[in-house]
């Protein structure tokens, strides 16, 4: 449905989007996670088509747009990771969108109802942005969004600022929606959890550019010779070996399924040891379970059930995360 | 101090009486005003607004064009349209010298830069995001100014206000172009000028008092218009 193709985007001639394909399909629930400058914002308001590429075309049910016109900018729309409510109450705020498009007064009204009930909003009704929190602001910059029924809602962290209950009826009202109708929904996030607890598809962005690799352990860093041939790159509290002949600024990629998990130290060849203690047990989207540690930085690896059930491994359990030089990815 | 004091007590003695000269030169002072705020705020309001937010190529130096135009001289103003609206000048045939209508010209000469540039300068500080968030949410080019607009209805005021105060006070180009002799154009800047050598100021500082009049009734006016500022 909604496309990028050959997308190079600069900022004052700095490239921060370079995209050879990414790709919206009809209906989907995607996820784009990475780190903070990775340029999801970018891409995200590139698809929303409030900026045009340096290089390359937004692709729309395979046509090129050549100049985004307000009918075609009306079938998607974005929420900011920070947004701004316009002058007027919540309810002016959550109806903008439906007064535009010429919707009747008692029909906004009860669009407006019915989003801003979903996302427990409507004792907030006659309030001003002033009034609000930032959670709230974010509830009501989602309830607006949802209001006109876009065919593809783009959402850069929606729940940065919402407590638990709030991020909870924020993914409810989205999957309430999609039941009732066709709706793509494309959501920025840095929180990997949120992303596989709802998302049909993950992808990763670093340094502007699709990551090749799982999105989980992934980091920006500046690589330092370590030995004839190994570098080191500071990570958190720890330094993790690479074998790589690249120096400089890079993004690190630990894949979860080579992070080998114990107990105790292993005799191996892995040139990273890291001990910590266990901060989650989840179910791993693609099999098997996710354990995050804290090592001096939050890594996940990846362990079969039986594995997880002999080592105990549950919050708080002490852990070594054993990987080697040569299984940590750069690009 | 003597004949300030009869000054005083003539003027309010010509304010009271509902003099007509005095009421004629401030009605039509008004007319000039708000038809010149209106020509230069109809076009630099806009105009301040596309400066401010489209990238195009010059655009910093139609920018820097502008804020130059800020600073002109009122009586370089004067001297051009003087020159194209003279007899023998190329807009000779419209008759306008020494009419209302060319002081409207020159007047909106000079408040047109005070409203694009200053109106520029209040959308550029209008958060970014509030025309993404218009955008966004399906709203056209019109709509998206207007919504912009709404964010910076004080910095517009202001601007309005700038602009119109500027059209009221002027006298270099008005006296040019409206003639600053009994029976020609008089609005109350140029009609004090001559009226004082004449000793006429009880007529001066009746004039004096409606442009501080006209001067706070439009402030008020504005301000009320600006509502209640609510968020």
């Amino acid at each position: 449905m909604l496309e990028l193709r050959g997308v190079r985007h600069r900022y004052d001639g700095r490239l921060v989007l370079d995209l050879e394909h990414f790709a919206v399909p009809a209906g989907a629930m995607l996820a784009v996670v990475g780190h903070n400058g990775a340029g999801k914002s970018t891409l995200l308001r590139l698809l929303a088509l409030l900026e045009a590429p340096t290089e390359g075309s937004v692709v729309w049910d395979g046509r090129p747009v050549r100049r985004a016109s307000t009918a075609l900018r009306r079938r998607v729309t974005l929420v900011e990771q920070r947004p701004v409510l316009l002058r007027g109450t919540v309810l002016e705020n959550i109806g903008f969108g439906l007064q535009v498009r010429g919707v009747s007064r008692a029909d906004a009204y009860k669009r407006t109802a019915e989003v801003a009930e979903q996302l427990g909003l409507l004792s907030l009704l006659e309030r001003r942005r002033t009034e609000l929190s930032d959670g709230e602001v974010q509830r009501v910059a989602v309830a607006r969004a949802l209001a006109i029924r876009p065919d593809v809602l783009l959402l850069d962290e929606p729940a940065s600022s919402a407590d638990r209950a709030a991020s909870g009826a924020l993914y409810r009202a989205l999957a309430a929606e999609r039941g009732k109708r066709s709706m793509a929904v494309c959501i920025a996030s840095h929180q990997l959890e949120d992303a596989y607890r709802w998302a049909d598809d993950i992808r990763a962005l670093a340094d502007g550019r699709l990551s090749p690799v799982t999105p989980e352990n992934l980091f920006r860093v500046e690589l330092t010779a370590a030995g004839t041939d190994t570098m080191s790159a500071r990570v958190g509290s720890i330094d993790i070996l690479v074998t790589t002949d690249r120096a400089g600024s890079a993004v690190l990629a630990v894949p979860p399924g080579d992070i080998f998990v114990s107990r105790e130290p292993l005799s191996s060849s892995a040139r990273n040891v890291l001990k910590g203690s266990v901060t989650r047990v989840a179910t791993h989207r693609g099999g098997g379970v996710a354990v995050t540690a804290d090592v001096g930085v939050e890594l996940i690896a990846v362990v079969t059930a039986d594995a997880c059930r002999e080592l105990a491994l549950a919050p708080g359990a002490p852990v070594v995360f054993s990987f080697k030089a040569s299984a940590v990815q750069v690009f | 101090m003597e004949f300030l004091r009869e000054g005083f007590r003539r003027a309010v003695a010509l304010l009271l009486s509902g003099d007509a000269e005095v009421f004629g030169i401030a009605l039509l002072t008004l007319k000039i005003a708000v038809v010149a705020t209106v020509i230069a705020c109809g076009v630099g309001l806009p105009l301040g607004y596309f400066l401010a937010t489209r990238r195009f190529w010059g655009r910093r130096a139609a920018l820097t064009a502008v804020n130059t135009a800020l600073a002109f001289p009122t009586v370089v103003v004067g001297l051009l349209l003087f020159g194209l609206l003279s007899r023998r000048g190329p807009l000779g045939e419209l008759g306008w010298l020494y009419t209302w209508q060319a002081i409207v010209a020159g007047d909106v000469l000079l408040a047109l830069p005070i409203a694009a540039a200053l109106s520029a300068a209040a959308v550029q500080g209008v958060d970014a995001r509030v025309r993404r968030t218009a955008q966004t949410l399906g709203a056209g080019r019109w709509l998206t100014a207007w919504t912009v607009a709404r964010e910076a209805r004080f910095a517009l005021a202001a601007v309005i206000t700038a602009a119109f105060g500027q059209v009221v006070a002027e006298i270099g180009a008005a006296m040019m172009l409206g003639g600053n002799h009994r029976g020609s154009t008089p609005t109350p800047p140029t009609a004090v000028a001559p009226y004082t050598p004449q000793g006429d100021f009880g007529l001066a500082i009746a004039l004096g008092l409606v442009l501080i009049a006209i001067a706070l009734l439009v402030n008020v006016t504005l301000q009320v218009l600006q509502g209640k500022g609510g968020a």
